[in-house]
C-alpha cells in the first residue's frame, strides 16, 4: 500500500467512525466513488474497530500479560535438580545442567571411563515410573544406539543409577534448525547442505528398516564448531515390517498429538497426509517430512498452517503449498525436487531417501560448478554471487561450454577424482577484457576434516571462514580472470616476536617454482597434499599478493621455498623486507566479496595484498 | 546493572538525546532496560497471584530510582516515557519469545515429541504476532506505530502520549483508532485483550 493510499483510507475512517448509521455509509460511498476497492478497505476497517472496541482489543497493557512471563520463567526454572555441578553420577561426572524438559533434565557430562563429554539425559522419577513414556524412551536408546552414522545422534549408553534412569549421548554444542531458522535466513548452500545431511542420515535408518516419523525442525541439530547436521529423537521410530507399519502403529504418531478434545498440540505441521489420516506409514512418510522442512527453508515459513489443528490437517490432505518459485528466486531443480518429496501420495514422492539424497546431492554440485564460473570466468557479471540468482538464470552457450570444462575441476574438489597435481586448467574463454587498474581474485578453501587420524567425510569447500581443528586438513584454490604474479606468505600466530613468513606459493611443488599465472587458471596449493596446521594455535595469516608485474621483494623469496624447511624466510634482512612490503602495501585493502564457497578480491591499482585469516584450535 | 548509590546520569543522556544525539539512546537504553526488568521481575515475585503489573507505576518508580527525585523535570521524563515504552515492549517481546521457546522445549537438547505436546495454547503466541504486525504498521506509518506502543506497552493514557509526541489529543486518539482497528485486522481478529 502507498503512504497515499493509507492516509487517504485513513482519513475516511476517522471521519466515518465519528458518524452513526446512515449518515456514516453515505459518508464512506460518498468519498470512495467509484473506488470500489478504497470502499471495500475502508469498510472492513470499520467492522476491525467495532470488533476490536467489542473485545476490549489491546484494550488492557501488554504488561498484564507480560506478567504470567515474568512469573512463568521463574516456574521453568528447574525446581529442583536431580543432579548438581561437580556431582558424580555413575560413571559420570556432572559439568553442567543443559536444560530441563517435561521428560527430565539434561546435563552436560564427563565420562571418566573414556573421558569424553556426554550429554546425559536423566529422567524423573515421574516419567521413570510411567511404563509407556518409559518404553518410548528404552525405544529411541534401542534404535539410535543401532544406528551408526554421522548425521544420527549417537547413544553411548542406556542405565540407571541410583533409581534414576539416564540415557548418555554424544553432546552437540549447536542450535536446531527450528532455532536457527528463527534466526536467519538460510542460503541456498546452507539449505542443500543441511537437506543432504538430513536425507543421509534418513538413508541410513532407513537401510535399516527404521522410520523417523517425527522429523521436524526441532530434531535436527546443527553444531556450530563445523555445521554438521544430526538427527535426533528416534523416540517415535518404528521398525518398519514388510513395507508399512501397522496401523495401530501409524495411528499412534498421529495420537500423540492429540489431548484433550478440540485442543491445539504440539507440531502437526509436518505430518504426512498418512500420519494425519491415522494411515499405515512407511519410510515415504519421512521423505514427506524433509520436503516440508526444505520448504520451510527456501521459503521461510511452513507450508502447511491452519488457524487450528484441523485446518491444518485439511490442508495437509488437500491444498497445493504455494510453488516455491512464486516466493522468490528458487532454482527450478530445487522446488522441483521439493514438490515430488511433497506429493499427497507416496507412491508419487521419492520412494528412498537415497534418490532424494542424489537429486540434492547432483543440484549442488551443479550450482558450486556454475557459481564458480560466475566467479572465474568474466565474461559473466562477478556481482551476481548470490546463488539463486545464479542458478536460475538461464545460461549462455558461453557458460554450457564453461560448464564441460569446469566439471573436471570440481569432480577434483568434492573428491571425486584425485588432483594430481597443481597444473594450470584453462576456464572458459579467459582473455575478456577487463578495467586496467584493478586487480581480481578469487580463492577458496577446501576442507578434509579428520576423526581417529582417518578423513573423516568427504572434502568441502568453504569460502575462508571457519575455525578449523589442529587436524583438520586444508587446500587453498584461486583463480583470477587476469593474468598476473601471485605470491603467497604465511604468517604465523606467534606474537611475542617479530613475524615470521613461510613462502607457501610459488614453490618448487606448485606451479613449477614460478610466480606467473595465466588468466582463468585454477590453482591449488599445495598441488598434491594438504596442508595441516601446527601445534600453534591462533591466528595464521596467508598474505595473497597478486600483482599485474613482477614484485622483486617476494620474487627473490623462491630460494626459500623448500620443503624441508617449510618455505620459512631465515634471513632476517628479507623478513624485515617482506614485513614492510605487507605493511605499506596492505593499507589499501581491497572490496571483498563472500559468496557460498568462494571469496573475490578486487583491488584498484596494480597490486592486490590481502591476509586471508584461518583461525585453528 | 546500575547501582542505587552512585545513579548515572540519566538527566544528561536523556538531554543529550533530545538534542540528537544517537549514542546517548545506546547508553541509556541498556540502564533503562536492566532496572525496568529487575522491577518487573520483583514486582511479580512479591504479588504472584491476581497481579496486575501497572506500567505506568514501573516505569515512574524506574524512573525516580534511575534520575533521582530532585531533577524530575516533565520534559525529560516524557522522553523517559518513550524509550521506556519502547523498552518494556522489548523485555514483554523477549519473554513471550523465551516462553513461547522454553514450552516449545526449544532450550533443550533433544525434544520429545511428546513434551512438545504439552503445549497449552497461550498467548506469547499473540503477543509475538502484534509485534510483528506493529513493526509493519511502524514501516508505514510510524507515528501510529508509536501510539500504539506508548499506550499498550507503555502504559501512557493519551494525554501523555499527546505530550512525548506533541501532537494534540485528538491526533492522538484518531491515530490509536486506525491503528488498533487495522492490527486487529491483521490478526484475524483475535482477542488480544
Amino acid at each position: 500500500m502507498t503512504p497515499e493510499r493509507w492516509q487517504q483510507i485513513s482519513r475516511i475512517f476517522n471521519k466515518a467512525i465519528s458518524l452513526d448509521g446512515e449518515e456514516r455509509t453515505a459518508f464512506v460511498a460518498d468519498e470512495c466513488g467509484v473506488d470500489q476497492n478504497l470502499r471495500s478497505e475502508v469498510e472492513k476497517l470499520i467492522a476491525a474497530h467495532s470488533n476490536a472496541s467489542a473485545e476490549r482489543f489491546i484494550g488492557g497493557m501488554a504488561a498484564e500479560k507480560a506478567a504470567s512471563y515474568l512469573l512463568d520463567e521463574n516456574e521453568l526454572e528447574p525446581p529442583a535438580k536431580a543432579l548438581n555441578e561437580g556431582q558424580q553420577f555413575g560413571s559420570y561426572e556432572i559439568l553442567e545442567a543443559l536444560g530441563i524438559g517435561g521428560m527430565g533434565e539434561v546435563y552436560l557430562a564427563r565420562d571418566s571411563r573414556l573421558g569424553r563429554t556426554v550429554a546425559l539425559k536423566v529422567l524423573t522419577l515421574e516419567v521413570s515410573r510411567d511404563e509407556r513414556r518409559m518404553k518410548r524412551f528404552r525405544q529411541e536408546a534401542k534404535v539410535a544406539s543401532s544406528l551408526n552414522q554421522p548425521n544420527i545422534l549417537t547413544v553411548y549408553e542406556f542405565g540407571e543409577v541410583a533409581g534414576l534412569t539416564f540415557l548418555a549421548t554424544e553432546f552437540i554444542d549447536g542450535e536446531t534448525l527450528r532455532d536457527h531458522l528463527h534466526e536467519n535466513k538460510l542460503k541456498l548452500g546452507e539449505i542443500l547442505d543441511i537437506g543432504i545431511q538430513v536425507l543421509a542420515a534418513l538413508d541410513a535408518a532407513h537401510e535399516a528398516r527404521i522410520v523417523h516419523r517425527d522429523m521436524k525442525p526441532e530434531n535436527v541439530m546443527i553444531r556450530h564448531r563445523d555445521r554438521v547436521v544430526k538427527v535426533l529423537d528416534f523416540g517415535l521410530a518404528k521398525v518398519a515390517e514388510k513395507k508399512s507399519l501397522k496401523k495401530d502403529e501409524a495411528s499412534e504418531a498421529a495420537t500423540a498429538f492429540k489431548t484433550a478434545p478440540g485442543t491445539i498440540v504440539g507440531t502437526i505441521n509436518y505430518l504426512s497426509p498418512e500420519q494425519a489420516r491415522g494411515d499405515a506409514v512407511d519410510e515415504r512418510t519421512d521423505i514427506w517430512s524433509t520436503g516440508v522442512m526444505m520448504y520451510e527453508m527456501v521459503a521461510g515459513t511452513i507450508p502447511f498452517s491452519g488457524a487450528t489443528t484441523s485446518h491444518t490437517i485439511v490442508q495437509i490432505l488437500e491444498k497445493d503449498p504455494v510453488p516455491l518459485s512464486k516466493l522468490g528466486n528458487v532454482p527450478p531443480e530445487l522446488e522441483r525436487i521439493v514438490e515430488k518429496a511433497m506429493a499427497k501420495s507416496p507412491d508419487e514422492r521419492y520412494q528412498t531417501a537415497k534418490d532424494m539424497l542424489i537429486d540434492l546431492r547432483s543440484l549442488k554440485k551443479r550450482m558450486d560448478v556454475e557459481v564458480e564460473i560466475q566467479r572465474t570466468s568474466p565474461t559473466m557479471s562477478i556481482a551476481a554471487v548470490d546463488t539463486q540468482e545464479v542458478a536460475s538464470q538461464s545460461k549462455t552457450r558461453v557458460v554450457v561450454l564453461a560448464l564441460i570444462a569446469m566439471a573436471i575441476v570440481t569432480a577434483a574438489i568434492f573428491g571425486v577424482n584425485k588432483w594430481r597435481s597443481t597444473r594450470a586448467r584453462s576456464v572458459a574463454p579467459a582473455t575478456a577484457p577487463v578495467a586496467v587498474n584493478e586487480r581480481t581474485l578469487t580463492y577458496w578453501i577446501t576442507v578434509q576434516k579428520f576423526r581417529d587420524k582417518k578423513p573423516f567425510q568427504d572434502p568441502f569447500t568453504i569460502p575462508g571462514e571457519m575455525i578449523f581443528e589442529e587436524d583438520y586438513q586444508i587446500r587453498l584454490s584461486f583463480s583470477s580472470p587476469q593474468s598476473g604474479r601471485l605470491y603467497i606468505l604465511n604468517e604465523g600466530p606467534a606474537v611475542t616476536t617479530a613475524p615470521e613468513f613461510n613462502v607457501v606459493f610459488p614453490s618448487p611443488t606448485a606451479n613449477k617454482g614460478s610466480s606467473s599465472i595465466s588468466a582463468g587458471q585454477v590453482t591449488q596449493i599445495p598441488g598434491e597434499s594438504w596442508l595441516q596446521f601446527d601445534a600453534q594455535q591462533g591466528t595464521e595469516k596467508l598474505w595473497l599478493v597478486f600483482s599485474e608485474d613482477v614484485v622483486p621483494e617476494l620474487e627473490s623469496l623462491k630460494e626459500f621455498a623448500s620443503r624441508q624447511t617449510q618455505g620459512l624466510v631465515t634471513d632476517p634482512a628479507r623478513n624485515k623486507m617482506v614485513q614492510e612490503f605487507l605493511q605499506t602495501h596492505s593499507e589499501a585493502k581491497p572490496a571483498v566479496e563472500k559468496g557460498e564457497r568462494l571469496t573475490t578480491l578486487k583491488s584498484s591499482g596494480k597490486l592486490l595484498v590481502y591476509p586471508i585469516k584461518l583461525e585453528h584450535h | 546493572m546500575t547501582h542505587e548509590s552512585n545513579p548515572p546520569n540519566i538527566t544528561q543522556l536523556l538531554a543529550e538525546w533530545q538534542h540528537g544525539d544517537q549514542s546517548a539512546l545506546d547508553e541509556l537504553y541498556p540502564l533503562v532496560y536492566d532496572e525496568l526488568h529487575r522491577l518487573a521481575r520483583r514486582y511479580m515475585s512479591r504479588e504472584r497471584k491476581g497481579h496486575t503489573l501497572q506500567t505506568t507505576a514501573l516505569i515512574n518508580e524506574a524512573y525516580v530510582r534511575l534520575v533521582g527525585q530532585k531533577n524530575v523535570h516533565w520534559a525529560n521524563r516524557s522522553h523517559f516515557f518513550a524509550i521506556s515504552a519502547q523498552i518494556m515492549r522489548r523485555i514483554l517481546i523477549d519473554h513471550a519469545r523465551r516462553h513461547a521457546y522454553a514450552k516449545r522445549g526449544g532450550g533443550a537438547q533433544q525434544v520429545s515429541l511428546e513434551e512438545a505436546a504439552v503445549v497449552t495454547p497461550d498467548q506469547s503466541g499473540e503477543l509475538l504476532r502484534l509485534d510483528e504486525a506493529l513493526k509493519s504498521l511502524a514501516e508505514m506509518d510510524p507515528r501510529r506505530s508509536q501510539v500504539v506502543e506508548l499506550r499498550y506497552f507503555g502504559g501512557l493514557n493519551n494525554e501523555e502520549i499527546a505530550g512525548v509526541l506533541n501532537v494534540s489529543e485528538n491526533t492522538v486518539t484518531r491515530d490509536w483508532n486506525m491503528a488498533r482497528a487495522w492490527l486487529y485486522q491483521q490478526l484475524g481478529g483475535s482477542a488480544a485483550n
